[in-house]
């Protein structure tokens, strides 16, 4: 069990930052998402966890203990690598009792604990195979099953699930939330896809472009972001941004688009007195934010329906609203036609605010 | 259908002979060998057609049984043997080390590239101009006419092989293996041999036998170091040559006698030689 401390950490690459101060601390037993595109520096971020990457500058400490010159094996920690790693000349048994042997355990603790693993896995069954014949969900539980035998403090998994197919994935998705809860081991998962970082873990860490944008539980990077950055990375669908024009009109503020305009509530008001001194912003508001009806209400603005995707449960509406486009998330029994028009009523309290050039959040 | 039919039998028909006719091109010089070998002496200009035994002239096993079981022949056999397989041994002992320190770490004075080039560029370098500074250091060693100065010459010649090929290879293992096992408990040295040897295994037979073959070929140095214990197989072969001309009909049976050992070897070890000169092509 260990809680980690990165502290002011830095990565070049030659001259390239990679990593840019960086800061995050995680608790005993929790489990932090690292989300970012691809070169955001989250996997050098685990890769200098685990001792694969030399520390440019600052400090990573293991509970109190500095471990920026601690060789990987002497860090307790267990990876699940992205290709998986598996040894193709091993077995899935020796594949698995790999880091027991390497610490000189006792054979028959080997046996006990790799059949213990294998069984929590469900790859019981398939111990004297090899790597190549195996599937890749069945890979993947034995990349895993390496990674648990041998009860370490900390966790690292670097995109473990990014090459199964969907359904599969889906289905790992809650399984490793339940080992995780299960072990109560401090895990670390570096991943893309911002599904599995909102589903699976505790906080989130967002990064872009070696900066750690935002840090907090996936309900806060959900409803919360901090920038246009962050919002328009999570979410699926996508959130909808709108450029709009603060105007001040009888002491009150409105936020003007060519086929809306709103009057911002006081404490809205009170925020863009204080923290925004331009005109230009930028609206966001996600697609299950916005209500669509083919009947017009006091509230509502309209636009004109260009595309009806029905995608089971829900359906997806793109709407051209003066001159943008934008996707409404709503039942799957709307019943707006292509090329009709439609009316659109914001959720009031859930929309976002964002700086027009820095796309810091406002609310 | 049968039109396509018609056009790859055409094709192949077409590549069959290509095939062949390369494939001759390759055997022609040991056939002729082979045949000298079965001459007498006299047959050994008069011949006429493609030299067939029966066909041409009447075979005689006198010159096999004259050379095969002589000392000399014997002992080049002897040396050739020790010298190529300690060369090759003494070449990957230190040359897939290095191979893997090149592909895996990253030097800071001299750049990985230009050591790999530096390794290369000694098979650039023509060996006749290096014959007479390896005359005098093995002079001044007392190391003249011994095995361990041909074994000493063909490593360092062989040795640039074993770096190049045995680098691509490292470099084609994914490093997440050794990664890895880094991660899980091990040291440097004990993922390089636990995982990345075993899984290179196939290209270091590969790349042993092709410089075993380099060693067992080459005759430049050996002619230069050795006198009289330490005449290798190229050398007993040139010695054919006496104060009459070229005794054509004991070089057909030395030829003969040089080729066998590396053929076999080969043979046996066929399977690996593809697989470890294609292995990027497999990997995962």
């Amino acid at each position: 069990m260990a809680s980690v401390s990165i502290d002011k950490v830095w990565k070049y690459y030659g001259q390239t930052p990679a990593v840019k101060e960086l800061h995050l601390e995680v608790a005993d037993g929790e489990f932090v998402a690292v989300l970012g595109p691809s070169g955001c520096g989250k996997s050098s971020t685990l890769r200098m966890l685990a001792g694969l990457e030399h520390i440019s500058a600052g400090e990573i400490r293991f509970g109190a203990k500095r471990i920026n010159d601690l060789p990987p094996r002497d860090r307790d920690i267990a990876m699940v690598f992205e290709n998986y790693a598996l040894y193709p000349h091993k077995t899935v048994f020796d594949n698995m009792a790999n880091p027991l042997k390497l610490r000189g355990v006792e054979r028959s603790v080997i046996e006990d604990r790799v059949r213990k693993a294998a069984a929590i896995l469900e790859i019981g069954h398939l111990l004297e195979r090899r790597p190549g014949e195996l599937s890749g969900g069945q890979k993947q539980r034995t990349a895993i099953g390496r990674a648990i035998v041998r009860e370490p403090a900390l966790f690292l998994f670097d995109e473990p699930i990014a090459h199964l197919d969907a359904k599969l994935r889906a289905h790992m998705r809650g399984e490793l939330k339940l080992m995780q809860r299960r072990l109560g081991t401090t895990m670390i998962y570096v991943t893309h896809d911002q599904l599995e970082a909102l589903s699976m873990a505790d906080r989130i860490a967002v990064m872009n472009d070696g900066v750690l944008q935002q840090l907090g539980t996936p309900r806060q990077i959900y409803d919360h972001p901090v920038n246009a950055w962050v919002a328009g990375f999570v979410g699926e669908p996508p959130i909808n941004f709108l450029d709009c024009r603060i105007v001040e009109e009888k002491g009150e503020l409105r936020l003007v688009h060519s086929s809306f305009d709103l009057v911002l509530r006081p404490e809205q008001a009170a925020i863009v007195r204080e923290r925004y001194a331009q005109r230009e912003v930028r609206m966001g508001i996600r697609p299950d934010q916005i209500a669509i009806s083919t009947v017009e209400t006091p509230d509502s603005f309209g636009g004109q329906i260009l595309v009806t995707e029905p995608i089971g449960g829900d359906m997806l509406v793109d709407v051209s609203l003066g001159g943008d486009k934008v996707l409404v998330k709503t039942r799957p029994d709307f019943e707006g036609r292509m090329d009709s028009p439609c009316y659109l009523t914001l959720d009031r309290g859930r929309w976002h605010l964002f700086g027009k050039d820095d796309g810091v959040a406002l609310f | 259908m049968a039109e396509r039919g018609a056009a790859a039998q055409l094709r192949w028909a077409v590549f069959s002979i290509l095939a062949i006719a390369v494939t001759m091109a390759f055997l022609f010089p040991i056939y002729w060998s082979f045949s000298q070998s079965l001459r007498n002496p006299l047959d050994t200009f008069t011949v006429a057609g493609f030299g067939i035994p029966w066909v041409n002239f009447e075979p005689t096993l006198g010159n096999w049984i004259d050379q095969v079981g002589t000392p000399e022949t014997m002992h080049a056999l002897y040396n050739s043997t020790v010298i190529s397989i300690a060369a090759a041994i003494l070449a990957l002992l230190l040359g897939v080390p290095a191979a893997y320190a090149v592909a895996r770490f990253q030097f800071r004075t001299w750049k990985n590239q230009d050591i790999t080039i530096w390794f290369l560029s000694q098979r650039i370098l023509p060996p006749v101009a290096t014959v007479i500074p390896f005359y005098l250091i093995m002079r001044t060693f007392n190391l003249l006419d011994t095995h361990l100065a041909l074994i000493l010459i063909n490593a360092t010649f062989v040795l640039p092989f074993v770096v190049v090929i045995l680098r691509q290879t490292f470099l084609e293992l994914p490093v997440e293996l050794e990664e890895s096992a880094l991660v899980d408990g091990a040291s440097y040295w004990t993922a390089f041999w636990r995982v990345a040897l075993p899984l290179a295994a196939p290209s270091m037979a590969a790349t042993g036998l092709i410089i075993f073959a380099f060693s067992w070929n080459e005759f430049l140095f050996a002619v230069a170091i050795s006198s009289q214990n330490v005449i290798t197989i190229p050398v007993h072969i040139a010695g054919a040559v006496d104060t009459r001309g070229v005794q054509f009909w004991f070089m057909g049976v030395r030829a003969m006698v040089a080729v066998i050992p590396p053929v076999l070897i080969a043979l046996i070890a066929q399977r690996y030689i593809v697989r470890g000169l294609t292995m990027g092509a497999v990997k995962g």
